[in-house]
């Protein structure tokens, strides 16, 4: 019999992610691929697995497995209540599973989305290179689904390995996004980019994998519209009603509202942990500096 | 061509301020240019109707060194592209009113019977400038100007698959069903997105596309779903 969990209760959105799909926004294929690739990849890091192994990202928790066989498990990124047979568990942290044993994911207290990975990944075949589900193009299948089976190999790990405290993220701190200046950047007048990086914004309920609309002060430019151009992760558009939205792994390939530049990837992940009404702010910084930043995140994953 | 930092990774080439096909003939060079150049450091490039998106790997190059490997892949664009003239495809369209969703609103507006309209739109010879939004959704123009129509003021929730719309003076083809503006004229038969086509997308930039009407029963027989 092969291994997997069986699904009891499937949450509210769990999809099957990887490090997404790369080089197809040219037949306008949107990327996917996980929201937050910090507590992703540090997972993957916990399992022993190769860099962009895939995971199931759990919006909210609400999901309770059956497991079928043994393996180790982890669960990273927003903090949920979770147990293993009634057991409390922690996250960032593996866990061996033994078949028959009951997972069961409580309601997110800190953070949005939280990733639970096994060891080897789950055995789906990918589309598009990629078994990344994006579900507004019917690519990689659907959503996790009461009844479903999620297949992984049967394996064995050898020592219990967690993350440590200082590592840990708080998702309910007020998040600074740093910003590299780009696209209609001269549109903006200066009066309006300063007020752009000094307000403070709040995360509305148009939050999704697409991207975060955010509401606070209204930011105007010099044109309404531009001819539609694609558009990069993390890009800030900013549209005709004035409030910015960061768009994400599953933003269109392109579009035609200006753009004041983008948030750095590594900060993209740590928004997509936010949750409606958190507060963020922006920061601008160099193309150098985000540079630095983002290779040292890249480096220490990618690299061992 | 100007450039513009996109993102820490990527980077926009603009070659003008207004759509034609003067500005898209450029686009398409470089971006076939590029693309068989496989300049090293390069991850992705995407087109749009003045632009190209390029994204690389800023791990192991910064953005003024990948530049300059573009202006360098530029300089000896002849060896890599040549400009052909474009192919051109027909696309069937049953252009009925069960399908049209708006045609008979469109007609009303432009105070023309449903035929002209869709004599208009299946007269002339369209230019795929780009493809996005969805999977093998080709943004074509441009439209005769009699028929532009905006978009509609409340998007619907579906669209069925295979749909022919108009927005302004752009025409597409929805390849699944989607939620859209557009204003629904007619319908083709045609997979615009399939794992068994060459490069998955039906049409590429730089493709020409004429629409050609046929019967409710063509549409069936080929497939069609009403």
């Amino acid at each position: 019999m092969s291994c997997g969990f069986e699904v009891l209760n499937a949450g509210i959105l769990a999809t099957i992610q990887d490090s997404g799909r790369k080089g197809l926004g040219s037949i306008g294929v949107t990327e996917a691929g996980a929201m937050d690739e910090h507590a992703f990849s540090w997972l993957n890091r916990l399992l022993g697995n190769s860099y962009g192994t895939n995971a199931l990202e759990i919006v909210f928790g609400g999901v309770k497995l059956k497991a079928v066989g043994t393996t180790y498990i982890a669960l990273s990124g927003a903090q949920v209540d979770a147990t293993i047979n009634n057991k409390p568990i922690e996250i960032w942290k593996t866990y061996k599973i033994n078949d028959g044993d009951i997972l069961n994911l409580g309601f997110a207290t800190n953070g949005a989305r939280v990733y639970l990975g096994v060891v080897g990944g789950f055995d789906i075949g990918p589309e598009f290179g990629s078994v990344s589900v994006c579900i507004k193009e019917g690519i990689g299948g659907g959503a996790l689904k009461k009844n479903d089976f999620l297949s992984f190999t049967c394996s064995g790990l050898t020592d219990i390995r967690k993350l440590m405290l200082k590592y840990k993220p708080d998702y309910n701190e007020t998040l600074t996004l740093r910003v590299v200046k780009g696209y209609q950047w001269d549109l903006f007048e200066k009066d309006q980019r300063d007020k752009f990086f000094s307000s403070e914004y709040v995360v509305t309920s148009q939050n999704d994998r697409m991207g975060y609309r955010l509401a606070g002060e209204k930011i105007s430019s010099t044109c309404k519209g531009i001819i539609s151009e694609p558009i990069a992760y993390g890009a800030v558009q900013i549209p005709s009603h004035g409030e910015p939205i960061v768009l994400l792994k599953e933003r269109q390939t392109i579009g035609g509202y200006p753009k004041i530049g983008s948030v750095i990837p590594i900060d993209c992940f740590t928004l997509a942990q936010r949750k409606q009404d958190s507060k963020v702010r922006f920061e601008l910084v160099s193309l150098n500096e985000a540079r630095t930043l983002c290779q040292e995140f890249y480096r220490y994953f990618k690299e061992i | 061509m100007e450039y513009s930092v996109a993102s820490v990774d990527s980077f926009v080439i603009y070659f003008g301020q207004k759509i034609g096909s003067e500005v898209a003939r450029e686009v398409r060079r470089v971006f076939y240019t590029l693309k068989e150049a496989k300049v090293e450091g390069i991850t992705e490039l995407i087109p749009s109707y003045t632009s190209i998106m390029v994204s690389y790997d800023f791990m192991q190059f910064s953005y003024e060194q990948i530049c300059k490997k573009v202006e360098e892949a530029l300089e000896h664009a002849e060896e890599f592209y040549k400009e052909t003239a474009s192919r051109c495809i027909i696309l069937p369209v049953y252009y009925g009113e069960d399908v049209g969703l708006d045609l008979a609103d469109m007609a009303k507006d432009k105070k023309m019977s449903m035929q002209e309209i869709i004599d208009i739109h299946s007269r002339k010879e369209y230019f795929v400038y780009a493809i996005g939004f969805a999977p093998g959704f080709p943004y074509m123009g441009e439209v005769d100007e009699s028929i532009a129509t905006a978009r509609l003021a409340n998007p619907r929730g579906k669209i069925p698959k295979g749909s022919v719309g108009i927005a302004d003076r752009q025409t597409a083809v929805y390849p699944r069903q989607s939620p859209g503006g557009w204003n629904i004229i007619g319908r083709t038969p045609v997979e615009m997105f399939d794992t068994s086509y060459q490069g998955f997308s039906y049409f590429k930039v730089g493709d020409k596309i004429k629409f050609m009407p046929i019967s409710k029963d063509e549409f069936i027989k080929e497939g069609g779903q009403l």
